[in-house]
């Protein structure tokens, strides 16, 4: 009854059914993709480098398992602040369950947590054994527990480590997949809303995932290092930026792809989803998603990618699009969780969303929750060192 | 002395004591999770299924919101006089002013409830009453389409319903207007307030 008692009902069009007039998955459902996205995205970057080989992004191969730890010790907090108990977050992985889709999220996310956990500490593990016996006290503790209190790093033992990360970032990638494209699938799979269920969905899901962890971790590595006043690398730069262009490209493809073709198809309901698009969704999915934050960052990758650009303004442009990329991301979130819902199901009419500032799952909460990784991505940065330095 | 010798032997590394160590952590992890399963899990969890079996019964002992137009109806005579010989009989109060329980607590006014007004009763009474709502059969629940229902009554576009039509009895006024004008219905329809 809520929009109905605020006289907002106003803009509610035609026909809604009154079980469809409310947004029951608001604000924190859509971070919830988006944090895990940038998870998923992140990992990828790092095992680009260490199972692909790529080595020009070695510089952020560290530094984006941490992010992408970061945002997983984050990733169901929305969820469960949805539901009410953000204390029970980490409960699903204690009660994982195949019996349903949603609890057997509890078997990908906290293995998938295991996987990532290792691989830093073994990536970390010379790392840890050097700052062990440089440090004191508290620290130096800590550093004992991390390194499993074995200071051996001889070529053999270094040798077998690399074995082991190299096996851990393998089925890291399709963990990484799965984490993100079972999130897909959660939306792809309800039949019942025509804008959800397409089994393009954990494509794209998982496609717009690497663009916003990659933009994240080309921002982050940006904005760090100009911070410490450090030197930024700019072949991996150059690399990551690239890489960015092609996931950007194939994941907008595929967004498009799916309005398009059902547009021409006139599939079943198309005329609802035409209708909300252009509709209640115009200004956030035509003028936003797709005009300001898709199609002006295709110009600018064109730009950067193909031309010669002075380095600074390259550096500037790189910052630039990665940052109206993690728009782009969080904006198609947006539309597809909350704009999905705008439709009632009596294929007829329209609801509404009003954002709340001081909601439950209001407008601060959602700043709080996405504020969250960094924070825990601080502390994380205190333990295990982000940069490698000159001689690493 | 010999607590130092376990010691030492303990944090002897090999090139894959850390491998080793690990694989104990992990482990000691599963059999932490498992017992924290057996802690933190809320107790009916998993008789019944996988979910909390004392749900149910929470769910169902929820406290009521709504309630029927008959409970209402034992304060508000005026109402009552008017809503229940109207054409609007079989409609929920609550479905236009909210529910019982944001107004009544213990037979004592407890809350306001929500009165349209001008503008809103329009969009109020176009939730139900408005043609574009085709799935219904014509007959049923009567639709107008706006502007014309106003032009065909030679009014200005402006007029809101309640003008016309007493919301809880919403043709009385119509009906009493037609018999001082002397209007007779069309032979099959009934006259009803
Ligand atoms: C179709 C929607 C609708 C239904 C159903 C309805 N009402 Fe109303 N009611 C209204 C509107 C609109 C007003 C304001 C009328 C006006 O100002 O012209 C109103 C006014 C009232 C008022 C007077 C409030 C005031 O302070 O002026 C009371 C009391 C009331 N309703 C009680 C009831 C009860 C009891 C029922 C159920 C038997 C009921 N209503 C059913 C729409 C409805
Ligand atoms: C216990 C008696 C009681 C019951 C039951 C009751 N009301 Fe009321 N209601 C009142 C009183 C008293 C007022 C205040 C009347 C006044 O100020 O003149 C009121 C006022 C209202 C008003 C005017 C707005 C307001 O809140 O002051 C509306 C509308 C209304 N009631 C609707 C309902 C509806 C709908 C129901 C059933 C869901 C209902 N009432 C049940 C006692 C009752
Ligand atoms: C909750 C849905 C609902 C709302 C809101 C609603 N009505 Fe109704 N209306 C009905 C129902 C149900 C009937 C009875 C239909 C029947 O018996 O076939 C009805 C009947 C009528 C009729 C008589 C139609 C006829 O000739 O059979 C009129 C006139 C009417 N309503 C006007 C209004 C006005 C004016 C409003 C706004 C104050 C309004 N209604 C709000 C559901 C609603
Ligand atoms: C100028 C007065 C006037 C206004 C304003 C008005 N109506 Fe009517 N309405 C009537 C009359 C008179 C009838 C009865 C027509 C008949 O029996 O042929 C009627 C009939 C209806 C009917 C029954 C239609 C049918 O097919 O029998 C509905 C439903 C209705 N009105 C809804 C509304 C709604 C909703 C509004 C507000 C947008 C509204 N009316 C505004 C005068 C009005």
């Amino acid at each position: 009854m809520d929009v109905l008692s605020n006289g907002a009902v106003t803009t509610v069009s035609n026909f809604v059914f009154p079980n469809d007039l409310h947004v029951h998955w608001s604000m924190m459902i859509v971070l919830y993709p988006y944090i895990t996205g940038i998870v998923a995205g992140a990992f990828i970057v790092s095992s680009l480098y260490h199972v692909f080989n790529i080595k020009a992004l070695k510089p952020v191969s560290r530094f984006s398992l941490l992010f992408a730890l970061a945002f997983l010790a984050c990733a169901t907090l929305p969820l469960l602040v949805h539901l009410g108990h953000p204390e029970r977050s980490m409960n699903m992985m204690i009660t994982p369950s195949p019996s349903s889709a949603m609890a057997g999220f509890g078997y990908i996310y906290a293995l998938y947590g295991i996987v990532l956990v290792l691989e830093i500490l073994f990536i970390y593990r010379p790392k840890l054994v050097q700052l062990q016996a440089g440090s004191a006290g508290w620290m130096q503790k800590i550093y004992t527990l991390l390194s499993f209190g074995s200071d051996n790093v001889t070529p053999e033992s270094l040798a077998l480590d690399k074995k082991i990360i190299k096996f851990l970032a393998a089925i890291g990638i399709p963990m990484a997949c799965l984490l993100h494209g079972y999130v897909g699938f959660i939306f792809g799979g309800v039949k019942a809303n025509p804008t959800w269920s397409t089994p393009l969905m954990p494509v794209i899901f998982l496609l717009s995932a690497c663009v916003s962890g990659i933009s994240g971790i080309i921002l982050l590595y940006i904005l760090t290092k100009k911070y410490r006043r450090e030197s930024l690398n700019l072949e991996c730069i150059k690399t990551c930026f690239n890489y960015l262009a092609g996931f950007f490209i194939i994941d907008f493809t595929f967004e498009m792809l799916e309005v398009f073709s059902h547009s021409y198809l006139r599939s079943g309901y198309h005329h609802m989803v035409e209708g909300l698009l252009n509709g209640p969704l115009y200004i956030s999915f035509w003028v936003a998603q797709v005009f300001m934050f898709s199609v002006v960052p295709l110009f600018l990758f064109g730009w950067l990618c193909l031309t010669r650009v002075k380095d600074r303004l390259y550096i500037l442009g790189t910052m630039v699009t990665s940052g109206l990329l993690l728009l782009q991301v969080l904006y198609m979130r947006w539309n597809v969780v909350i704009g999905g819902q705008l439709m009632s199901k009596s294929a007829r009419g329209y609801t509404e969303f009003h954002p709340q500032w001081f909601h439950k799952e209001g407008i601060i909460t959602a700043i709080i929750l996405m504020s969250l990784p960094f924070i825990v991505l601080f502390f994380l940065g205190k333990i295990f060192p982000f940069w490698l330095e000159e001689s690493e | 002395m010999h607590i130092q010798s376990v010691r030492r032997y303990l944090l002897q590394s090999n090139h894959n004591s850390h491998v080793k160590r690990i694989i104990v952590g992990l482990l000691v992890l599963a059999v932490f999770g498992f017992a924290s399963k057996l802690i933190f899990a809320p107790a009916t969890f998993g008789d019944l299924g996988h979910y909390r079996a004392k749900a149910i019964l929470e769910e169902a002992n929820l406290e009521p919101r709504l309630m029927t137009n008959e409970s209402c109806l034992t304060c508000h005579q005026h109402e009552k006089r008017k809503h229940l010989k109207g054409t609007h009989k079989t409609v929920s109060c609550e479905f236009c002013h909210g529910a019982y329980f944001d107004h009544i607590l213990d037979d004592k006014k407890i809350g306001t409830l929500d009165v349209k007004k001008g503008e809103e009763i329009r969009v109020l009474c176009l939730r139900c009453h408005n043609k574009e709502i085709q799935a219904r059969p014509t007959d049923k629940i009567k639709t107008v389409a706006l502007p014309q229902h106003l032009e065909e009554k030679r009014v200005r576009t402006t007029h809101t319903c309640d003008q016309c039509h007493y919301v809880h009895a919403p043709l009385e006024y119509v009906n009493l207007a037609k018999k001082m004008m002397r209007i007779k219905d069309e032979p099959e329809k009934e006259p009803c307030p």
